[in-house]
């Protein structure tokens, strides 16, 4: 037994104090170390890919509240390892990025403690098997991002933070409902092994199980209707932070409805009425989420909002990839990519955008303009963002969305309901190009307006180019993570 | 087996300590650095009555019988004679009295120190957490009512301490709805003597399985359980507490809430799950379910309308007697096992704040309003009170998302849903109210200045409390292996 996970959770849980005792003389080094405790964890993680690959999972597990029937179990597969891989990337991307962009507040200890509170429960969440454990963390990462919100957001970030908190805060406690009532039907928190047990649980407590999870799940990942946090949340956060509210959060909420939902609950109501209304309901939500948040986007003037609205409308992709899961492994696996991809194009498209707003000072696209002769680098990268989220093939998010559609046209081969969703979605796409391409139209060509416009620091530069980097790569290697995804299967 | 005096040791220490403290009062108000003084007289009978629970717990672990039965008459008097009841779970509540009571007591000290008598309040103190002990302890209905009464006269004096107007006239509200309360026990005991001809919880519990009509004893119970619903604090019974805690010096209302609240809660457990059992004797289950809901729903929206941070707070023990009630509603071990956590952990987040706030009164602040910014201008009293915001809102890892989780766990447990939901609701508006008072300490500028920062020596318990809080949250099997014997009597043979 080897203790790669434990170290981890463990060295990123020393993190916070770590950071801020640091952080008092200087930022640059409290970002220094958290970026290398970051890195460290990374490593420690890369050392389970040989097990991974294979296509086992690796465990430990730990006595813990053995009462509740809780055993502290950490466990990573091959979703949970790219997912998590994926999440510290970005996280260092986003310290990297902090640096120079809350340069003008200040001293900024707190805040490089506050995301070092943020990577143990983003982290957490993705490496743990145990219920109980998993809300540990869930719930972890709201408090960092409160205080991060609220202190270092734009205007009117109090509101917006309280908005944020109490909305997901009563998704989670409708999950602890369904953690309750799995722990009271199969006495068990093992998310693996409560899986087995609930297939023998009455049927109507299972519906109501599924019920509290996924609605909890879907208000973290913003799913219309439940979405009315997140266009304030992400629009005011601080650019860094909400690359990692866009891009690892709310990909959070799709992985526990991939593990929980799908994976734990749904096999014991297969077959049922049930379980195929609630499949197809899932279907529908996200392709209304799709589109929702595709119009809201081309109907925004700022900058943050239709990026904003854009990761609604790519959690409607994810929705509907997840809830084909059953009939067809393409459509499954395409959406646990999509996840990836979009964790990264988008926190990508959310840097330029903070760095646009530096450089400039405006938000309102329309008052934007030309900014491509001032900052070069900012708009190649923002374009390669734009381009992936628009779906061009060559850049991350094509592949996750062209197996997604395909694997909706194959499942509904067996149930024809999903024709017309998956029809709809290839038209959303047409939709979601027509927004990104605007956003990058609007800001980088056009006539130049804002002359002062001056171009970002290399520390802000950096972070970007690396993750457009990473775009593309997984744009042309996409088995990179696929095959990992499919190993874990 | 303990004789009777073991059983009474803590009580003795405590309350004889309690005595000699007030004798020497004249003494103690003129000793050079007399708060210090003052702490170690209140500390040293607590470790002391600490040690004798612990010889007492070993002799208690150490025989087979869940239950020790110890009366102080021999068998042909046993009837009527009183007695003491020893079980995991009075030993795990003494324990909690102790704990809490030593933290708030100690608090009590340096917080009245340099007040005229203040030997008086902690001799006061003291007397009442060692007769609550006892109280623990009695096996019968009559002990425990005796017991109840000497603990809640010796906190009238806690209250009135600092003579404010408006304190004398909550102690008066309190003091009118206590008799009150006393009043229909006492009529119900005298009842249910008449019928069983005996206050022995077992006797009692025995002849109302055998009655074949209960209606006699139901309305005898009904009469006791309001009675013990008015200490308890129950809406509609609760009008007292909130102006009782909002009035009484910070010091007592930690200490109550921390110490005479959970012995009220336990005292319904024994009534309703030890005596009543449903359904094997009485089904009221429902009917309490109903009450439960009335509780936290007025605690919480009360405490959400509120401005005075003190005043907030007490209604947020309402809105924790709610959440307790879920639990008995229950009767299942987990119910059981998760009541017994909140007793501890509920104790300590209401202490907790009441400190606090005890803290930020001394610094001239009432109001949320007057909190503005206090997270720039005095750190280290807002970081408490914001992690026991966050543990009253049941955010993990602390230890009042423990309690919640079992608590709901085990409402869904006994079947009951729509409870489990409703408390979920609850615990969502108290995110709310809290979250205000997070917001308003750290993302407003300050509105008052801050001219004196708090008396160091006061945050000593308050954060002692914070790590048992944070302890607790990652590491509840360190309670819950006191617990869970006391869960195994569930249900009563």
């Amino acid at each position: 037994m080897s203790y790669a996970l434990s170290a981890m959770l463990l060295l990123t849980t020393l993190s916070p104090p770590l950071v801020y005792i640091v952080g008092r003389r200087s930022n640059k080094a409290a970002a220094g170390v958290l970026c290398a405790i970051l890195a460290a964890d990374a490593f420690l993680l890369l050392t389970t890919l040989p097990t991974v690959a294979a296509g086992d999972s690796y465990t430990e597990s730990y006595y813990w509240i053995p009462i509740l029937g809780s055993i502290f179990t950490l466990f990573v597969d091959g979703t949970s390892l790219s997912l998590s891989i994926v999440t510290l990337a970005l996280m260092i991307a986003a310290t990297v990025f902090s640096t120079r962009y809350l340069e003008s507040e200040g001293n900024n200890a707190s805040y490089y403690a506050f995301l070092g509170f943020l990577a143990v429960g983003l982290v957490g969440v993705f490496v743990t098997s145990c219920l109980l454990a998993f809300y540990f963390f869930w719930e972890l990462m709201l408090i960092p991002s409160y205080f991060i919100i609220a202190k270092w957001g734009y205007s009117d970030a109090h509101r917006v933070a309280f908005k944020f908190f109490i909305f997901t805060h009563a998704g989670a406690v409708l999950v602890i409902l369904g953690i309750g009532a799995t722990f009271m039907t199969t006495n068990t928190l093992d998310m693996l092994q409560a899986g087995t047990l609930l297939l023998g649980v009455p049927d109507e407590t299972v519906r109501l199980i599924l019920i509290f999870f996924t609605i909890g799940f879907a208000v973290k990942m913003a799913i219309v209707p439940l979405h009315m946090w997140l266009p304030d949340a992400h629009s005011e956060a601080p650019a860094p932070m909400s690359a990692l509210l866009s891009g690892v959060i709310i990909e959070a909420g799709g992985y526990a409805i991939f593990r929980i939902s799908m994976r734990m609950v749904y096999p014991a109501v297969a077959g049922t009425w049930y379980g195929t209304d609630f499949l197809h309901a899932l279907t529908l939500l996200g392709v209304f989420s799709a589109y929702y948040g595709a119009l809201n986007a081309l109907a925004s003037e700022d900058i943050k909002r239709i990026i904003a609205y854009s990761s609604i409308s790519h959690m409607g992709y994810a929705l509907f990839g997840l809830s084909l899961l059953s009939t067809s492994t393409v459509a499954g696996s395409g959406a646990l990519l999509h996840l990836v991809n979009h964790a990264v194009s988008k926190g990508l498209f959310f840097l330029t955008a903070g760095s646009v707003m530096r450089g400039t000072g405006v938000r309102d696209v329309r008052r934007l303009g030309g900014l491509a002769s001032k900052m070069p680098v900012t708009a190649v990268c923002s374009a390669i963002a734009a381009f992936s989220i628009a779906g061009t093939p060559g850049f991350a998010c094509f592949m996750s969305e062209f197996l997604m559609l395909i694997g909706g046209f194959q499942s509904a081969n067996l149930d024809s309901f999903d024709l017309i969703p998956s029809a709809l979605m290839v038209v959303a796409t047409v939709l979601c190009a027509a927004y990104a391409l605007r956003l990058f139209w609007k800001v980088f060509l056009e006539k130049l307006q804002v002359e002062k416009a001056r171009e970002a620091p290399v520390a802000m530069l950096a972070p970007m180019i690396i993750l457009a980097g990473l775009v593309i790569l997984l744009g042309v290697w996409p088995r990179l993570f696929l095959d990992l995804i499919v190993a874990g299967k | 087996m303990p004789t009777v005096l073991e059983l009474l040791m803590p009580t003795a220490i405590l309350a004889g300590a309690g005595v000699a403290i007030a004798l020497l009062t004249p003494l103690i108000e003129r000793a050079p650095g007399r708060e210090r003084l003052l702490t170690a007289l209140v500390a040293a009978p607590f470790l002391a009555s600490l040690v004798s629970i612990i010889n007492l717990g070993r002799s208690y672990y150490s025989q087979q019988s869940p239950f020790l039965n110890v009366s102080i008459a021999g068998q042909p008097y046993l009837a009527s004679s009183s007695s003491f009841l020893v079980d995991a779970m009075s030993i795990y509540m003494v324990v909690v009295y102790l704990f809490l009571g030593f933290i708030s007591c100690i608090y009590g000290a340096l917080y009245m120190g340099r007040h005229r008598f203040s030997p008086m309040y902690c001799a006061l103190a003291l007397t009442t957490v060692g007769f609550l002990i006892a109280g623990t302890f009695s096996g019968d209905l009559l002990t425990l009512f005796i017991f109840w009464e000497i603990a809640t006269t010796a906190s009238y004096g806690l209250i009135v301490f600092e003579k404010k107007p408006e304190s004398l006239e909550a102690c008066l509200k309190f003091l009118i709805m206590i008799v009150l309360g006393s009043g229909l026990i006492v009529y119900g005991l005298s009842i249910v003597y008449g019928l069983t001809g005996s206050l022995n919880f077992w006797a009692v519990r025995s002849a109302l399985i055998a009655e074949p009509d209960k209606r006699m004893l139901i309305t005898a119970f009904t009469f006791i359980a309001s009675g013990y619903a008015i200490e308890a604090a129950i809406v509609p019974f609760h009008m007292w507490l909130p102006d009782v805690y909002t009035a009484s010096p910070a010091s007592t209302s930690a200490l109550m809430s921390a110490v005479m609240d959970q012995a009220s809660y336990y005292v319904l457990i024994r009534v309703l799950i030890y005596i009543l059992t449903p359904p094997a004797v009485v089904n009221w289950v429902q009917a309490l379910a109903v009450f439960s809901v009335i509780t936290m729903t007025t605690g919480n929206l009360f405490a959400l309308v509120q401005d005075n941070v003190k005043r907030m707070i007490s209604y947020v023990c309402i809105a924790d007697i709610g959440y307790n009630l879920i639990a008995i509603t229950s009767v299942t071990p987990l119910g059981v096992e998760g009541n017994l956590f909140f007793f501890l952990t509920g104790g300590s987040m209401t202490a907790l704040s009441f400190m606090c706030i005890g803290l930020l009164n001394r610094m001239g602040f009432e109001t949320l309003e007057d909190l503005s910014g206090i997270g720039s201008t005095s750190l280290r009293t807002a970081l408490p009170l914001t992690i026991v915001a966050l543990s009253f809102s049941g955010i993990p890892p602390l230890a009042g998302f423990i309690a919640k989780y079992m608590i709901f766990t085990a409402a869904i447990e006994a079947n009951m849903w729509w409870l489990a939901v409703i408390g979920v609701v609850n615990s969502v508006i108290e995110t709310g109210y809290f979250l205000r008072l997070i917001h308003v300490m750290f993302f407003r500028t300050p509105k008052k200045d801050v001219k004196t920062q708090p008396q160091v020596n006061l945050l000593i318990p308050i954060y002692a409390l914070v790590v048992e809080l944070i302890v607790l949250g990652a590491c509840p099997s360190a309670a819950l292996a006191l617990i869970s014997p006391a869960a195994r009597q569930i249900p009563i043979p």
